[in-house]
């Protein structure tokens, strides 16, 4: 009884299987890797593509929303100028790496290198069966970077991985090591081509030793017709420290995972996120974050301003362990929903098994505030100047925290620029 | 901050091993063979003296039900049922529906003394006049006895089992049977249609304020059945009716099935209030035996101003499996949803509820406060979402628990959607949204910290309790106590 019978392959379900079986033999890699990527490949056509009956899924139903996969065929993308001044660039064109000489106390190779080492393999694993992104991207990857700062060492220059692609496909992954009380501002950049429809994918995994205080900062500035699947995986030990703020400001279909685990006494996360949403897309944030040891802290703030007919969904799942007592997490959605075609969907999850925590997560769905407004008014600011205003201080309050003075301008002039766009 | 030892002790004098109404009743009964088919149910609706167009739409809820799954989202984990190895009817030897108190089997009489439970009306009347309260005994499958139907039918109240209903009122059961939780809402809702035994059935007239509580009270007892109960309440417009459901069943190894279906419907300017007191068996304390909890309840707001309430104190159940929700339809309507959940052994909850913002003007409110203990798992899990129409939506939610111990655990997952920009929702679940003033206006009195947390805590749980009538507020007073300080989300 209650035989669920497989649905037929989607048509961009087809394109992804087809899509492997043209550029197989041309991905890096040896023997193990290769066949790595045929399990993921097998799983992806074997599972299909997630729909929101998988509850990590829920409100993304990517069988729906992924509707077409470009081939490899792109236009010519082209290195930008860095977010900030003197930064030290590690340019990815069209998901090609290039040869870069780094400072003292930074190794870096590309990751194809590391695909043919002979120890790539394990890591092209998925999280599990509903790790789409793991599965595509570990199948499908050709280049990357992977770097590790030295235990000690303090980075002073911003490291800008610098992804800029131009429709077509482009499938990278990211390994960074931070060695013990290393410290280093990391900014990850992914660019698209207005007039190009590509299809992206990322994995970063982040591996955070004892002390090592970091920056990561991912900033996604897609097209308006690119789709974009992208997860980060990081991992705290003592003491350590991790500051992540995410942008989102462009793409059609957009889905940034983050997947934290807290693993050593005194590790701390702090998550700040910015969606600015517009048009027709649709953009998902979901965060999982374990609190796996005692006396480990996290502090994550979404704030979220819907235009038009966008769709914004941010998951945030906690999961604090029976043995991690003293957990300290709080977690905050805010969106403002500016217009009546547009959607939020929150998802603030605990899960806890320890008795002696504090845990809290609130979610608002507001509009402006009008007493604010009117404050403003009456001081002969027009509405849409005194809107403007508003909005921006309700994003441009989490780009305060950055302590590096150039980044928080960069990053508010961005803010400011796709408002002014959009607004 | 972990519990303070008050706390420990209150939620101790209702754990597991502390069941109260784990007697059986020897009572020789009317069982059904085990097993679901066809002709299970035309067995049922034979029983019931059901017109046709009542099997029809039993038969083809059955035929739906095999072709769903059993839903595995909900954080709760469990054998697999064999749904054939249940009697799907039984009922107390020559009952087959609800008749005068003096025919009624004194054994069975002697149930509802030792539960507490008032069936005669004289009993009352000596009583406490105020506390004046009809009720619905319902026994494994079939409704017992009814009480004050006379006096409720003078003000035009139609209070009685839904058996009796599809015979006397055929007209209104047709009319909204079904109409709020379709006949696949889901599996268990499925099942229920297809199997449904008795419940009650409640239909206050237009400007009619129901001149007493009503309420039900389910016992199951018979070995190896299931309970499929359906309630169904209509308030007629500026109509207004509370009604109370309490629950408890023996203490038995096996695991029992309760999978009931309840409907509300309030139109223009009424107003429903349903509270549950739930204790079904929850098993003993190594998590062996207690009822399976799977319940649909859903309330349809369906005229302007209309107003339906949920409060619900739940103890009992290995499994509950619930989410009383509101459809809030018509414009200015209210939904509301009080809830103290406290689990202990391996008793496993997932509950919540939904609020469906539709109409203009809605609003809502979720207070739901979960207590696990022991080996027990608490999940709150609760949905509230503005259409694109429902312009000026409000929401607010809260929900806090706490964890007893540290073999257990407290989840939460609310399912927040917005689809207005002129919606307003507010979720939190948190500890530090005490009023600082309150807190320091205690301090400030010499009172100590932790007192002083307690003592608002225990302010807003009785608000809770408060939603109750009187009459259940007794049963949950015991809750009252708990202090939730150190709430986690």
């Amino acid at each position: 009884m209650n035989i669920q019978t497989k649905p037929p392959h989607t048509a961009a379900e087809k394109a992804i299987l087809d899509s492997f079986a043209e550029v197989m033999g041309q991905l890096p890699g040896d023997a193990p890797v290769t066949a790595a990527r045929d399990k993921l490949v097998s799983a992806i056509s074997n599972d299909g593509l997630p729909t929101r009956r998988l509850e990590s899924w829920h409100y993304t139903d990517l069988r729906n929303l992924l509707r077409d996969v470009p081939g490899q065929a792109s236009g010519a993308a082209q290195q930008v100028d860095p977010l900030v001044r003197g930064s030290l660039v590690l340019p990815l064109v069209q998901g090609q790496s290039a040869d870069i000489s780094v400072p003292d106390g930074l190794e870096l190779s590309s990751y194809m290198e590391l695909l043919a080492s002979g120890e790539a393999a394990s890591r092209l694993v998925a999280r599990g069966a509903d790790d789409l992104i793991g599965r595509l991207n570990g199948a499908f990857v050709m280049d990357g970077y992977s770097f590790s700062v030295a235990a000690d060492q303090a980075i002073e220059e911003i490291i800008e991985i610098q992804s800029t692609q131009s429709g077509g496909q482009v499938h990278n992954r990211f390994a960074a090591g931070f060695g013990a009380k290393a410290t280093a501002t990391v900014v990850d950049r992914h660019l698209g081509d207005k007039g190009q429809s590509g299809l992206s994918s990322a994995v970063t995994t982040l591996d955070l030793a004892d002390g090592a205080d970091v920056t990561w900062i991912i900033l996604q500035g897609c097209g308006e017709a690119d789709q974009r699947l992208a997860q980060l995986n990081a991992r705290l030990g003592a003491d350590a420290k991790l500051k992540l703020f995410v942008i989102n400001a462009g793409g059609k279909l957009v889905r940034q995972e983050l997947h934290v685990e807290a693993a050593g006494e005194g590790a701390h996360l702090d998550l700040r996120c910015v969606n600015l949403l517009a048009g027709d897309s649709h953009t998902d944030v979901t965060l999982t974050l374990g609190h796996n040891v005692p006396n480990t802290t996290s502090s994550e703030i979404v704030r979220n301003v819907v235009l038009n007919r966008a769709r914004g969904v941010f998951q945030g799942q906690i999961r604090v362990a029976q043995v991690a007592q003293k957990t300290d997490a709080q977690m905050a959605c805010n969106t403002l929903l500016l217009s009546d075609d547009g959607e939020f969907s929150a998802k603030p999850e605990l899960e806890i098994f320890a008795d002696d925590v504090i845990c809290a997560h609130g979610a608002t769905v507001i509009d402006i505030d009008h007493n604010h407004l009117f404050y403003l008014m009456a001081r002969g600011i027009s509405e849409k100047t005194a809107r403007g205003l508003l909005v921006n201080g309700f994003v441009d309050e989490l780009i305060d925290e950055l302590e590096n003075e150039d980044l928080v301008e960069a990053l508010e002039t961005l803010i400011e620029q796709w408002l002014a766009d959009h607004g | 901050m972990p519990a303070v030892q008050e706390t420990i002790d209150q939620v101790r004098q209702i754990d597991v091993d502390q069941y109260k109404y784990g007697f059986e009743t020897v009572i020789e009964s009317d069982t059904a063979p085990k097993g679901l088919t066809e002709d299970t149910i035309r067995m049922i609706s034979a029983k019931k003296e059901e017109p046709e167009w009542m099997l029809e739409w039993r038969l083809d809820a059955f035929k739906r039900w095999q072709t769903l799954e059993e839903p595995t989202w909900a954080r709760v984990d469990y054998p697999k049922i064999d749904f054939q190895d249940i009697h799907y009817y039984s009922a107390p030897k020559g009952i087959t529906g609800p008749k005068s108190i003096d025919d009624v089997d004194p054994e069975l009489l002697r149930v509802y003394e030792k539960l507490g439970i008032p069936l005669r009306e004289q009993e009352i009347l000596a009583g406490v006049q105020q506390s004046k309260i009809a009720v619905d005994a319902v026994f494994d499958s079939v409704s017992v006895v009814t009480t004050f139907k006379e006096e409720l039918s003078k003000a035009g109240v139609i209070f009685m089992s839904i058996s009796e209903a599809m015979r006397e009122h055929p007209e209104l059961v047709k009319k909204y049977l079904g109409t709020v939780v379709p006949v696949t809402d889901n599996y268990y809702a499925t099942l229920n249609a297809a199997v449904f035994t008795d419940g009650s059935f409640v239909y206050v007239p237009k400007g009619v304020r129901c001149p007493m509580e009503l309420s039900t009270y389910f016992r199951i007892n018979e070995k190896n059945t299931g309970q499929f109960e359906r309630t169904l309440i209509i308030a007629e417009e500026g109509a207004y009716v509370s009604y109370l459901e309490g629950c408890t069943a023996p203490q038995r190894d096996e695991n029992q099935l309760h999978a009931a279906v309840v409907e509300l419907i309030a139109l223009d300017d009424a107003e429903i209030k349903y509270s549950t007191v739930q204790n079904w068996y929850p098993g003993d304390k190594d998590g062996k035996g207690g009822i399976y909890n799977f319940v649909t309840k859903r309330g349809d707001c369906r005229g302007k101003n209309s107003k339906i309430s949920w409060t619900q104190v739940e103890t009992g159940s290995a499994i509950t499996w619930k989410y009383p929700s509101c459809i809030l339809r018509g414009d200015n309507s209210r939904g509301e949803f009080y809830s103290i959940a406290v689990s202990n052994g391996y008793q496993q909850i997932d509950s919540g509820t939904k609020m469906i913002h539709l109409g203009k003007n809605t609003s809502s409110r979720i207070i739901s406060k979960g207590i696990s203990a022991g080996h027990s798992s608490n999940t709150y899990r609760g949905q509230v979402s503005a259409h694109r129409k429902a312009s000026n939506a409000r929401n607010f939610t809260q929900c806090d628990s706490l964890l007893i111990g540290d073999q257990c655990g407290a989840h939460t997952v609310p399912y927040i959607e917005a689809k207005n920009s002129t919606a307003q929702f507010e979720h939190e679940a948190t500890t530090s949204k005490i009023s600082e003033d309150q807190l320091f206006y205690c301090l400030a009195r010499g009172i100590p910290e932790e007192e002083a947390i307690a003592l608002i805590v225990n302010g807003f749980v009785k608000e809770v309790i408060q939603e109750l009538p009187m009459e259940f507020a007794v049963e949950a007073q015991k809750l009252i106590g708990i202090s939730l300080e150190g709430s986690v989300g």
